[in-house]
């Protein structure tokens, strides 16, 4: 076990030097400045929830999950052919419903996710891209069963660093260009809330903060998004369609959660630039973080 | 970069053994619901020991019940049954029939008239703020009636009342026949009669599966209610066995303080925090799961005796008089005369 939390250590270290030098580096090319247009994309997800928190319930809720995102995602600064980098902005509603149909449960999050990936063009065929990097993530919240007595709510806040990595192919479909994208993003370690197994927040309240914190890796927590879409450029407008997944879990004092969401994607956004006249009428070279 | 990725491909090859952990499943059928009930007791409710409750004999005894043509009903009555073993008020089984209950109190003299007390003290005639019904009566003590600890009290609402009864010569809080609420509702009215931080018990809860799993006490206090009206003349607090869960805590309290004194009967009880669960079928069964002792080190799951022991008695009841109330201003009028 200690070799784990070793290498998990060693791990978030790296991930945290190699995200902190990247971000340090300066472009060494002196010449023309590339532009960089941040592809934007608003999103509206709605599919099922599979919810269950023992400190709540021992029985696992069902029922319809949303979702409201923004997603940026930009060549970065330096090298800027070689990195990309994405924020993902999200809040999420869970309305779920015991088996027996008379117990309401609501869970209300939001989630911000940075990341930054290397990027490697024309792997195999001219239009296919992969990228592979790290990211950090927070989701903070309230899971709430108006059934309950003292245990009526449970938080959530969870920071987490671990990978994210994209498939990128873009093609066309007939002549509409289409970009198809794989995302899979799977933190690794981080640190999450979790009150002690029948601890009431009454007293957390009263000032009993002990056991808390608890340092989150594969051995008691495991988070995974798997995101497919497929991003239809109308012009200068992108349409997306597309489903993900997300698993939450964790197994701490003894409460067990897990939350496990399939839902459809549609969006609506593209590629927009904000430069300066001089900037447009001087530089030829734009860098798409996703759709070249 | 070589040693990162050798890290990385260690940690994914232990991918399949994440957190991922087996939550007990129930089958939907009178087994199961019966099995889902007894375990979610076993493994979350806080008083088998203070109560010398062997659960694995219950079980034994009452699944031995259990049979496939069993009805809804009969399950339920037999799960009452069963949970009537743990002697607790806190502990409900709850369908869309019945709600199950160990009430003690419907065993004890009742103890409180409302009508009598709003009729031959009130004279119909006083003032309520924050669910608390109050006046200064014709013999110049003040009474106040808090009935449900889950009306929220308001900080502006206790300054008129008090500044209300600022010149009574006494006051008598009546908790009477109050079932509970919200615990921070007694802080909140427990700092109006303190002039300091005060010791207000412990608290503790389990931190696993075991009976025997708990938490270090974790001691909590009260703070003064700082800016506040406060009332610092002798105070009496009227309590009887329906005086249950967050009153009996009140009451626990108020019995630590030097100027105050307890009367009427012993209350109903009730010191676990409760918790929730729900079984397989949609009923949800309330237990007690987290204990809080008195300032004095024990727990009041049997309830707090009064400084003063009063029945009411019929015969003053006929003649409109409230025995415990008198017996309260007698108090007051000797702590005056002292």
């Amino acid at each position: 076990m200690r070799i784990i939390e070793t290498g998990i250590r060693r791990l978030v270290t790296a991930l945290l030097v190699m995200m902190l030098a990247v971000a340090a580096a300066k472009a060494h090319d002196a010449g023309e400045k590339p532009l960089r247009p941040v592809a934007g994309m608003f999103t509206a997800e709605v599919g099922h929830a599979s919810v269950l928190d023992s400190y709540l319930t021992p029985i696992a809720y069902g029922g319809t999950a949303m979702r409201l995102g923004y997603e940026a995602q930009q060549a970065t600064g330096f090298n800027p052919e070689r990195w990309t980098r994405q924020l993902d902005l999200g809040i999420n509603y869970n309305y779920t419903h015991n088996p027996a149909g008379n117990h309401t449960m609501h869970a209300l999050t939001i989630d911000a996710r940075w990341g930054m990936m290397h990027r490697w063009r024309g792997v195999l065929t001219p239009g296919l891209q992969l990228m592979a990097g790290g990211s950090t993530q927070f989701t903070g919240g309230a899971l709430y069963n108006a059934n309950n007595s003292n245990n009526v709510a449970s938080a959530r806040v969870h920071w987490s660093l671990g990978f994210m990595g994209q498939a990128v192919l873009n093609t066309r479909i007939k002549r509409l260009p289409v970009t198809i994208r794989y995302q899979a993003t799977l933190p690794v370690a981080g640190v999450f809330f979790s009150p002690e197994y029948d601890e009431a927040y009454y007293e957390i309240y009263l000032g009993n903060h002990r056991n808390l914190v608890h340092m989150g890796w594969w051995g008691n927590r495991f988070d995974m998004e798997n995101f497919v879409a497929a991003d239809l450029h109308l012009g200068g407008t992108s349409l997306r369609v597309g489903y993900r997944n997300r698993i939450a879990s964790s197994w701490v004092s003894n409460i067990n959660c897990r939350e496990v969401t399939h839902c459809v994607v549609i969006g609506i956004g593209g590629e927009f630039l904000s430069v300066g006249r001089k900037q447009r009428a001087e530089s030829s070279n734009i860098i798409s973080s996703i759709y070249q | 970069m070589k040693k990162l990725l050798h890290i990385l491909l260690i940690l994914l090859t232990l991918l399949p053994l994440a957190s991922c952990h087996d939550q007990p499943e129930w089958k939907n059928d009178p087994y199961g619901n019966f099995d889902a009930l007894w375990q979610i007791i076993d493994e979350h409710y806080c008083f088998f020991a203070y109560k010398d409750v062997d659960w694995q004999e219950v079980r034994l005894r009452y699944r031995a019940k259990v049979h496939n043509g069993i009805t809804s009903r009969e399950l339920f009555d037999l799960c009452s049954e069963m949970l009537k073993e743990l002697q607790d008020g806190h502990t409900n089984l709850i369908s869309a029939f019945d709600v199950s209950r160990y009430w003690i109190w419907e065993q004890y003299p009742v103890n409180y008239d409302e009508r009598l007390i709003d009729e031959h003290y009130l004279h119909f005639n006083y003032r309520r703020a924050s669910g608390i019904k109050y006046q200064v009566l014709d013999n110049n003590y003040a009474y106040m009636y808090y009935g449900d600890f889950a009306s929220g009290i308001g900080d502006g609402n206790l300054d008129v009342i008090f500044s209300q009864l600022a010149s009574s010569d006494g006051l008598v809080i009546d908790v009477r026949s109050n079932g509970g609420g919200y615990l921070t509702n007694v802080e909140t009215l427990v700092g109006r009669f303190i002039d300091e931080r005060t010791y207000a018990g412990s608290i503790q809860h389990k931190t696993g599966t075991g009976h025997n799993e708990f938490s270090n006490p974790y001691d909590y206090y009260f703070e003064p209610a700082h800016n506040r009206v406060h009332y610092n003349k002798p105070v009496v607090v009227l309590a009887n066995r329906g005086s249950f869960s967050a009153t009996n805590n009140f009451v626990s309290i108020m019995k630590s303080l030097p100027n105050v004194t307890i009367v009427g009967d012993v209350t109903g009880g009730g010191c676990g925090l409760p918790f929730t669960g729900e079984l397989p079928n949609g009923w949800s069964i309330r237990f007690s799961a987290a204990p809080i002792t008195g300032p004095d080190g024990e727990l009041t799951e049997f309830g707090v005796e009064p400084d003063v022991k009063v029945n009411m008695t019929e015969a003053d009841v006929a003649q409109g008089r409230d025995t415990i109330l008198e017996k309260a201003f007698e108090i007051l009028k000797s702590k005056r005369t002292n």
